[in-house]
């Protein structure tokens, strides 16, 4: 990443790093959300979720600032290029991190729920689905950080997998909700919470396309799929 | 966790003190809301008999920067200038009201302007640093023509002033060298230099970056923001995007007539006036 | 076409500049002419003598003007004291404090002052003071003479100082510097050159002055020793030897031009020098 000499107005300048500061802010607290409602569900801590349930409070709040902040910047610096790249694209982040902090807060509550009914082997499963998400989202942020262009264009494809992944949990678990009828409100808790993490992975996806856009300007949602006739 | 330096203006949910406006001064305590620099009351100005401003009541916040802006001819010069009556140059002039400074009425009949204007400082929108003296002497020149005698007081104060305007660095091995060898953006920062060599507690701006290019521009508006910790500051600017950048509090003067004043975010964001919008957005001139 | 509408702007271009030197050419050539014949004509008479001695009896050959060059250096030094101060203050007056009809009234009696022939000046001065004392002096001749200075400098000094950009005027005085210090060390200082150079052209205009002091300093054979005494100027020297029927006389005369006339030169000249680089922006 290319190192850029200060802004001469120096309120600009710390605006702007106040800025990032708050987005990585954000995603540092969302990324704790997830890793406590990993715990939840698969160590079967509920007091982990009830973390990662207080912890959404400060998400939304952070998202209210940095959107605040980025329209202050905007309205008084008039800002270009790559300023100009930098706020829109916090702004963005801002709204795609609260929702994957939403996403933790119902994987949490319905762990929860899970936790509350005995043991289920199946729980397991969503092991490394969940890993997978959590390690998408990451490398994410680590590429907006970064400026890492390669780091997020990386994501898209690996986004594909994690769907795959859970259609073939969505196929295994409904093959147990035939088997083992007694327990199907669990299985459904599993079905919505597989669900939680596919849309976690997208809105990692959303991440990485910001992050690209924020470094290049270009723009790499929706590729046409030229075999699609 | 969120903190916002203490020179930058309020963020959007962190403003504490509501600008003062036409209301007089609340009940908040000091340290939150500090008297005013300027208040005027009333202020109408006539030349020959046509008036420039007319019954303009405004308190100017001390130690901020307000910005004023509006389209020609709408009399924010006029507002400026009568801060500091510098528009008792003009012949034929009338004053209706009074401004006060520091509790004191500007136009008290037996009040010296040259007085006045030693604490009220000014610059203009194009730089003048006088031709037939130095750098050193031009910075000196207020101190100088009012009695300044001793050498080491002359020395000291040509440093800070110039270490102030920014201009310390560039110039401090060639003090001797005509003021009007510079170039245009540190000509400007040799007169703001001057200006506040007299220290004083006001500074006013008519349009002092409209002819600079714009990386001058810019260390003329770092410069201000910077000033502001000790100078209270009232730019006259036609460049809205300036006074966007650079000021706290905003004036918006249309036909003489003061439109609105808040501070410069709820101005810009979300003005009160429909006028006021019509005239940022560019709906009218 | 439009080759043939080139070629005749080409002409007409090089018809109008033609003209215009032709033209400069007119204006030197007669200056030439004359310096060149004070040169001829009066350069064998200037020697020693010439600077040193009085001026002999008539009809003896030799002698020289020497009290005449420090006469007109007399007057003209009284001339100064008057014209120049009064001048270059009225011309402040009418350029930074007279209100608009004052000035136009003070503008056009200075206008109609200096179209005055200047003999007029002689016969007042006469009038005033010449025979108030009963005597022909250096002071009345130093009198007409300033007083013929003061209109040209007074309005000189104010069009220099009108062309002081106003921005320097507002600058000083939002620095809180008094108005007349604003005059004195900010506007005149930075027309100085400009005021300077005006009253360089009075002094030219009036060293060569001789109607006025015909009857006011009336000239002189011998040394003055008083100033209410008549004194000895080069132009009416030059005068008196011109019309006289002496051949000396004569040569002297054109001595004493040629000397006149190098004199006001290397007066300009050395102002000029002495002024070069105080001020950048007036005159």
């Amino acid at each position: 990443m290319t190192v850029r000499s200060r802004h001469i107005l120096k309120d600009f300048e710390s605006a702007l790093e106040l800025l990032r500061a708050n987005v990585l802010m954000m995603a540092s607290l969302t990324d704790r959300s997830l890793q406590n409602a990993m715990t939840c569900l698969l160590d079967r801590q509920s007091r982990n979720g009830a973390l990662t349930i207080a912890d959404e409070e400060e998400v939304d709040a952070l998202e209210k600032t940095v959107d605040g902040q980025g329209i202050n910047i905007l309205l008084r610096f008039q800002p270009v290029a790559f300023d100009l790249r930098q706020v829109i694209s916090a702004m963005k982040l801002s709204g795609n991190l609260e929702r994957i902090a939403d996403q933790a807060v119902k994987i949490a509550e319905r762990s929860q729920s899970l936790n509350r009914r005995p043991e289920l082997e199946e729980v397991s499963a969503l092991g490394p689905i969940f890993l997978e998400a959590i390690t998408l989202f990451r490398d994410s942020i680590r590429a907006y950080g970064d400026n890492d262009v390669a780091l997020a264009r990386s994501i898209l494809p690996r986004d594909k997998e994690l769907d795959e992944m859970n259609r073939q949990i969505t196929r295994d678990l409904t093959s147990c909700m035939s088997s083992n009828p007694s327990r199907i409100t669990d299985y459904v808790h599993l079905l919505f919470i597989a669900r939680y993490m596919e849309r976690i992975g997208d809105h990692a996806k959303n991440i990485g396309e910001d992050a690209v856009y924020a470094a290049e300007a270009k723009d790499i949602r929706h590729p046409t799929n030229v075999l699609v006739s | 966790m969120i903190n916002s330096s203490s020179t930058s203006k309020p963020a959007m949910e962190d403003s504490t003190s509501a600008p003062e406006s036409r209301k007089p001064v609340s009940n908040a305590p000091e340290a939150a809301n500090p008297a005013p620099a300027f208040r005027s009351r009333n202020l109408s100005i006539f030349y020959s008999n046509k008036p420039a401003i007319k019954d303009v009541t405004l308190d100017v916040p001390s130690r901020k920067v307000t910005a004023i802006i509006g389209p020609s001819g709408c009399g924010k010069s006029t507002f400026l200038r009568a801060l500091n009556r510098m528009h008792e140059l003009v012949p034929h002039t009338r004053v209706e009201g009074e401004v006060l400074f520091e509790g004191q009425n500007l136009y008290a009949p037996n009040l010296d302007p040259t007085l006045v204007r030693r604490r009220i400082g000014m610059v203009f929108q194009k730089s003048n640093p006088f031709p037939t003296m130095s750098i050193a002497d031009n910075v000196l020149v207020g101190l100088r023509l009012n009695g300044v005698r001793n050498r080491k007081v002359l020395n000291e104060r040509l440093e800070k002033s110039l270490r102030q305007a920014a201009l310390w660095d560039e110039v401090k091995h060639d003090l001797g060298k005509p003021g009007i060898s510079l170039s245009g953006g540190q000509q400007q920062r040799l007169c703001i230099a001057r200006a506040i060599a007299v220290e004083p507690e006001v500074l006013l701006m008519d349009e002092p970056a409209s002819a600079l290019d714009p990386i001058a521009t810019m260390k003329v508006e770092e410069l201000i923001r910077e000033l502001c910790a000790k100078y209270t500051i009232v730019i006259v600017t036609h460049n809205m995007q300036q006074a966007s950048r650079v000021s706290d509090y905003t004036a918006f003067f249309f036909l003489g007539n003061l439109v609105e004043f808040d501070g410069t975010d709820r101005l810009f964001s979300n003005p009160k006036e429909r006028q006021t919008e019509d005239y940022i957005t560019g709906r009218f001139g | 076409m439009s080759d043939n509408l080139h070629t005749w702007r080409k002409i007409k271009s090089g018809l109008a500049s033609s003209v215009a030197t032709v033209a400069a050419l007119l204006v030197i050539t007669p200056l030439g002419l004359v310096f060149y014949h004070l040169l001829v004509s009066g350069i064998g008479s200037v020697n020693w003598d010439f600077f040193t001695h009085l001026p002999k009896p008539v009809g003896e050959i030799g002698g020289g003007m020497a009290n005449a060059i420090v006469g007109s250096g007399v007057l003209l030094g009284l001339a100064s004291l008057i014209g120049v101060p009064v001048g270059v203050l009225g011309g402040v007056y009418l350029a930074e404090y007279g209100g608009a009809r004052t000035n136009a009234i003070l503008r056009f009696v200075a206008d109609v002052l200096n179209g005055v022939p200047s003999i007029i000046w002689g016969v007042v001065i006469y009038g005033l003071v010449v025979i108030r004392f009963k005597s022909f002096s250096a002071i009345a001749g130093g009198l007409a003479l300033g007083l013929m200075m003061i209109p040209l400098i007074m309005r000189t000094t104010e069009e220099v100082l009108l062309l002081v950009p106003n921005g320097y005027r507002e600058a000083a005085l939002a620095l809180g510097i008094s108005r007349w210090k604003t005059i004195l060390h900010i506007v005149m200082k930075t027309a100085s050159k400009g005021i300077i150079t005006g009253v360089l052209l009075a002094f030219a205009r009036v060293a060569g002055e001789t109607a006025p002091l015909l009857f006011t300093a009336f000239g002189n054979r011998f040394w003055n020793h008083n100033l209410h005494e008549p004194i000895a100027a080069l132009p009416l020297q030059i005068f008196t030897y011109a019309i006289s029927p002496y051949d000396d006389w004569h040569r002297q005369a054109w001595a004493g031009a040629l000397v006149l006339v190098v004199l006001i030169f290397v007066v300009n000249t050395l102002v000029r020098v002495l002024t070069r680089g105080r001020t950048v922006s007036v005159l």
